[in-house]
């Protein structure tokens, strides 16, 4: 061992012995205080928090609310307010958006996990795994009303005859648009045509406008809503795929046209927070996204807010019809322990939706449109001036289910999660596929997609 | 190799059976076999089972499809470039690595003022939770505010001398550009490098961050194989006259092989087993062309709820790998003994 | 003396790029921490400096009085780099992450270190391939196996707890241990174990007494990647535990600082650079422990 000093020395790694001792002392010291963490994070590491006062536990999981002040009133007030009424521990944990599938396929596979599952889009491929919502609807149908086309067609399956979740809320998606600079070229985004006469003008000004082409969320509903306005889709009424048309084929044509002229090859590498940070930096003209860029630009840039306005869809050759942004659903798995205990806390939740849909800006929409009574009056009694009065509109009229006009099902989730649709549009518009062949590749790639769900009996 | 013990006919027994090798062998050896066997040889026999079926959405069973979910996995092109990019990324990233840290190793064995904090930086990368520091490069090359971008594209000396970055870097690609099957183009002022937007430049994103997470690992590695070298080794060197170039070639290279060997294995498992970095960065994009292996197995088994398949894609990964560390041990074992 | 001057001129020159690479992505962390939100998002701005901008929700500019400060400082805030401490779990999912890579560290070297020295010394011929097969078994990639496991932790009862991480993150970190402790332990002259057992010690005596204490840089070596990579460990973390509370820093931090499309990239940058440093400092300073554990190491 001295020789192995020696030689250390020799090469002159010894020199900071005397630095190394003191390093070593002061993370000692650290040891030494947070030797007591070993115990307590022990104990922490006890999810089942053993409260004397209550019968039951109830356990949920969902994403974490862009607006932090939801999550806090959600966690803290609601469902300690409602598990005093019914003797229960509530128990809200949180995931990021991305890792939502990967939890819910470990807790299928574990048989056991959260009672409620919050997912943030239908989940037609886990309806094996979850119970029939049925209940649940008629019991929240009876107090407050039926439930919203978007959300039926989102989570019951027709060919199974169950609801494979239940619609809580969904996410109306606006466009958001400069003002300012949009008067600037005269021109004003009611419809696509518009937007594709003023995108070289606005990118001239140095101010492109915003649609993304990317392996991300925004991206997907926007090429989706878009399609749907030029009476493009990807599957019909009776879930085959048909998105082989020539209305897709003009839809691709427009994008690339845009793009060509109007855009940059930044979209590509979009994820879902790039519009919002470009929009908010003043750079886009033109965003399409939940309201959450105007809800942040409030905080961080009030000029910027001012001059921006939130609008429905533009409008398309055939029809004005957008996407819901998200669908908050929730499902409860069969091998939960505490299915009652849960059905009551969702239908609850909706029945007295008023709080939920104030305490996230409005951003959250309840499925069953009668939860919330007058729409028009707290949205015009928000502090900015009615701007977001037009989000009833949009969330009556122009929000439609994903996989329109059919229901959503496990095909359309499998072509939503896998990113068919922004590819198919950034290939065009890159001049990787012309147009008709994109549509006509795009309804390859979908077949087997829908045999393979079809022959397990799902469509 | 008996020991006597002192104490009585029964614990002399006992402890004559420790004291063989053949019961003690097994015995140190089985708490660990037993671990592993059963926390990792169960779940990977469940995971073959599921490649052979048709298991979708976690339920951890289905019906039997043999090697259908391994053909058809062939037959996919996402899967062919998958399994190239595998390749690539681990080869380039590891060819960097190995190079860097040979001459960082060389340099950080003498001591010098300042080695220490400087070597507390070299660490950095290796220290960061590669989850969160691959985070931060999600914004270093963001779309939008990558500061690379703004480094290359604005007047870095505003005040006299105009220097823009951009101008150096175009005249060396443009040189780049002559040489025969290279096409690199230049950066465009108004509209700079999609650093994850387009498929070649993600790709060398994706390479970059693996070297850089992996070369400070690969230098203390190094560098404990140079401080090996025996003095004697050293002097001798010098006695015949061998120094500089000549000394390197022929005696501390050679000598450096068996590590170089166990740096490059190491991080060659690092880099293809590794989901992370190209999960974070690019999810796969742009349109799929930068999945590993790793990232379409998860694609394909949780995101599209293709489990079987999923699974199928997983285990192309073993043999690959298998072959690599036989060769590479090998290869070693062989160098340590000339 | 010209040559040292020279060889150090070298040094630097040849350490220095290689420093300033590595490491700036830290610096830029560093920076971007204290940017205010109207000065991140301004693709005007210079992005090493700060620029006064209006101060967003909750943003408070703690050093607007001091303009002697450097780069702009005063129009920087702190509030993005508080936010991690006030209102996230941060300091416990630190808590948690050095507690299950301590732990993990113990029950790997209870594991690995009789493994070891058994291959190395006991075991002949076969010992060799035993070797080998231990070192594959790591190469089998968290993706596929976090389901099947998932049905095993929640057998166990252990879903959602700090444990689960204890109970799996061995199982990648005891092959890679038992190998390099393998080779370590091949490198101690067997006469030194003779002496002790002509001595009369028993075997096990011997390992503990005389082997042991030797061995300590193999050990420390085996303390710090096993630590390292309990620390990067990500798929896990996320499957397993899902109480933010018992989070890690590698789940923690993507779960609660990304939320939907919002980014607070500010704290993301403050949540990496904070475990970075502590442990950066921590391996150098038992660096050259280290470099004589490898030195022993498998390669003699």
């Amino acid at each position: 061992m001295a020789e192995n000093d020696d030689g250390l020395e020799e090469l002159g790694l010894s020199k900071s012995l005397t630095r190394r001792q003191v390093l070593r002392r002061s993370v000692g010291g650290f040891l030494v205080l947070y030797g007591g963490a070993l115990p307590k994070v022990a104990a922490a590491g006890v999810p089942k928090y053993v409260h004397k006062h209550y019968r039951n536990t109830l356990k949920i999981i969902q994403w974490s609310h862009f607006v932090p002040a939801y999550d806090v009133w959600f966690d803290k007030t609601y469902t300690k307010n409602w598990g005093n009424k019914h003797d229960t521990d509530v128990q809200v944990d949180h995931i990021a958006l991305a890792q939502l599938p990967a939890r819910a396929q470990a807790e299928v596979a574990a048989r056991s996990g959260h009672d409620i599952f919050g997912h943030l889009s239908p989940q037609a491929g886990l309806e094996d795994q979850v119970i029939n919502h049925k209940e649940i609807i008629q019991e929240v149908s009876r107090k407050v009303g039926k439930v919203s086309q978007v959300g039926f067609k989102s989570c019951y399956n027709p060919k199974t005859r169950k609801w494979h979740g239940f619609p809580e809320n969904y996410v109306p998606d606006p466009i958001h648009f400069r003002r300012d600079l949009w008067s600037q070229v005269g021109i004003k985004p009611s419809t696509w045509e518009d937007v594709r006469k003023a995108a070289p003008k606005l990118k001239a000004l140095g101010h492109p406008v915003g649609l993304g082409m990317s392996n991300e969320l925004d991206s997907n509903m926007l090429l989706i809503a878009l399609m749907q306005c030029y009476g493009a889709f990807i599957q019909n009424a009776h879930a085959r795929p048909a998105i082989n048309s020539k209305h897709t084929i003009e839809a691709l044509k427009m994008v690339r046209d845009i793009y060509k002229r109007g855009m940059t090859n930044e979209v590509f590498a979009w994820t879902a927070a790039s519009n919002n940070q470009g929009y908010l930096s003043g750079r886009l003209s033109l965003a399409v996204n939940a309201i959450s860029i105007i809800r942040s630009a409030e905080d961080a840039n009030p000029s910027l807010a001012k001059n921006t306005s939130v609008a429905p869809i533009p409008r398309g050759p055939i029809q004005r019809l957008g996407l819901e942004h998200v669908m908050g659903v929730y499902t409860i798995w069969k091998f939960s322990k505490q299915k009652a205990l849960a059905k009551r806390f969702i239908a609850d939740l909706e029945i007295n939706y008023q709080g939920a849909f104030k305490n996230s800006k409005f951003y959250n929409f309840p499925a069953f449109r009668g939860a919330v009574h007058n729409y028009a009056r707290q949205l015009a009694a928000d502090p900015h001036k009615g701007k977001y009065k037009v989000l009833d509109l949009i969330a009556r009229k122009y929000t439609a289910n994903l996989g329109y006009p059919g229901f959503s099902n496990a095909a359309i989730d499998e072509i939503f999660n896998t990113w068919l649709i922004p590819q198919m549009f950034a290939q065009v518009a890159q001049g990787k596929m012309t147009p008709a062949e994109a549509a006509k590749a795009a309804q390859q790639e979908f077949r087997p997609i829908f045999a393979k769900w079809r022959s397990r009996g799902k469509i | 190799m008996a020991a006597v013990a002192e104490a009585g006919p029964r614990s002399r027994r006992v402890r004559d059976l420790f004291e063989d090798r053949r019961f003690l062998a097994p015995a140190l050896i089985g708490p660990a076999a037993l671990f592993i066997l059963l926390l990792v040889g169960a779940p990977l026999v469940l995971a073959v089972y599921l490649s052979m079926t048709d298991a979708t959405a976690g339920q951890l069973s289905g019906k039997f499809v043999w090697f259908n979910n391994f053909v058809d996995a062939w037959h996919n092109d996402n899967f062919r470039r998958a399994l190239r990019n595998t390749i690539i990324f681990t080869l380039a990233s590891q060819a960097i690595v190995l190079v860097g840290a040979g001459i960082l190793a060389h340099a950080l064995v003498r001591p010098f003022r300042g080695r220490w904090f400087l070597r507390l930086l070299v660490l950095l990368p290796w220290a960061a939770p590669v989850a969160v520091s691959t985070i931060g490069f999600l914004w270093i090359f963001d779309s939008q505010f990558s500061v690379v971008n703004w480094t290359l594209v604005h007047d870095l000396m505003p005040g006299g001398g105009h220097f823009y970055l951009y101008r150096p870097v175009n005249w060396v690609l443009g040189g780049i550009d002559h040489l025969p099957w290279v096409h690199v183009g230049k950066i465009d002022r108004l509209n700079p490098p999609q650093w994850l937007g387009q498929p070649t430049l993600a790709m060398v994103a994706i390479i970059f961050v693996q070297a850089w997470r992996i070369l400070p690992f690969a230098t203390v590695i190094f560098i404990a194989g140079l401080s090996s070298i025996p003095t004697e080794v050293n002097d001798a060197a010098k006695v015949d006259g061998a120094t500089g170039l000549r000394k390197f070639w022929h005696v501390t290279l050679p000598l450096q092989l068996p590590i170089a060997t166990v740096a490059l294995l190491f991080g060659i498992v690092f880099t293809a087993t590794d989901m992370t970095v190209v999960y974070i960065l690019t999810s796969g994009g742009p349109f799929n062309s930068t999945h590993m292996l790793t990232t379409w197995a998860y694609q394909t088994g949780i995101v599209s709820s293709n489990l079987g398949e999923g699974a199928a894609i997983s285990l192309y990964l073993l043999p690959v790998l298998l072959v690599v560390t036989v060769l590479m041990l090998r290869f070693a074992r062989r160098v340590e003994v000339s | 003396m010209w040559s040292t001057l020279r060889e150090r001129g070298l040094s630097y020159l040849i350490v220095g790029p290689f420093a300033i690479v590595l490491a700036f992505p830290f610096y830029w962390m560093l920076v971007t921490a204290f940017k205010t939100n109207g000065d991140l998002y301004n693709l005007d701005n210079v992005p090493f400096t700060y620029h006064k901008s209006e101060a967003a929700l909750g943003e408070k500019f703690s050093f607007r009085h001091d303009h002697w400060l450097p780069f702009g400082f005063e129009n920087a805030t702190p509030s993005h780099v508080g936010f991690i401490f006030n209102d996230t779990n941060y300091l416990r999912w630190v808590e948690n992450t050095a507690v299950v890579g301590g732990l993990v560290v113990l029950i790997t070297l209870l594991f690995a270190v009789p493994a070891g020295y058994s291959l190395a010394r006991l075991s002949g011929r076969w010992g060799q391939s035993v070797g080998v097969g231990i070192f594959l078994t790591y190469l089998v990639p968290p993706t596929l196996l976090f389901l099947p496991l998932s049905r095993v932790i929640s057998k166990l009862g252990l879903q959602d707890r700090l444990w689960s991480l204890v109970l799996v993150y061995p199982s990648f970190t005891i092959p890679f241990a038992t190998w390099l402790l393998m080779g370590f332990f091949r490198t101690i002259p067997a006469e030194l174990e003779d002496a002790a057992l002509i001595d009369g010690c028993s075997r096990l005596k011997a390992l503990a007494r005389v082997i042991f204490p030797i061995s300590i840089p193999g050990i420390l070596t085996v303390v710090i990647f096993s630590f390292s990579l309990c620390v990067n460990e990500f798929v896990y973390a996320i499957t397993f535990i899902s109480g933010t509370k018992q989070h890690t820093i590698s789940a923690g931090v993507p779960t609660d600082l990304i939320r939907g499309d919002v980014y607070f990239w500010q704290s993301l940058m403050a949540a990496t650079l904070i475990p970075s440093i502590l442990l950066a400092l921590l391996y150098n300073t038992f660096l050259n422990r280290f470099i004589a554990g490898f030195t022993g190491g498998a390669f003699r």
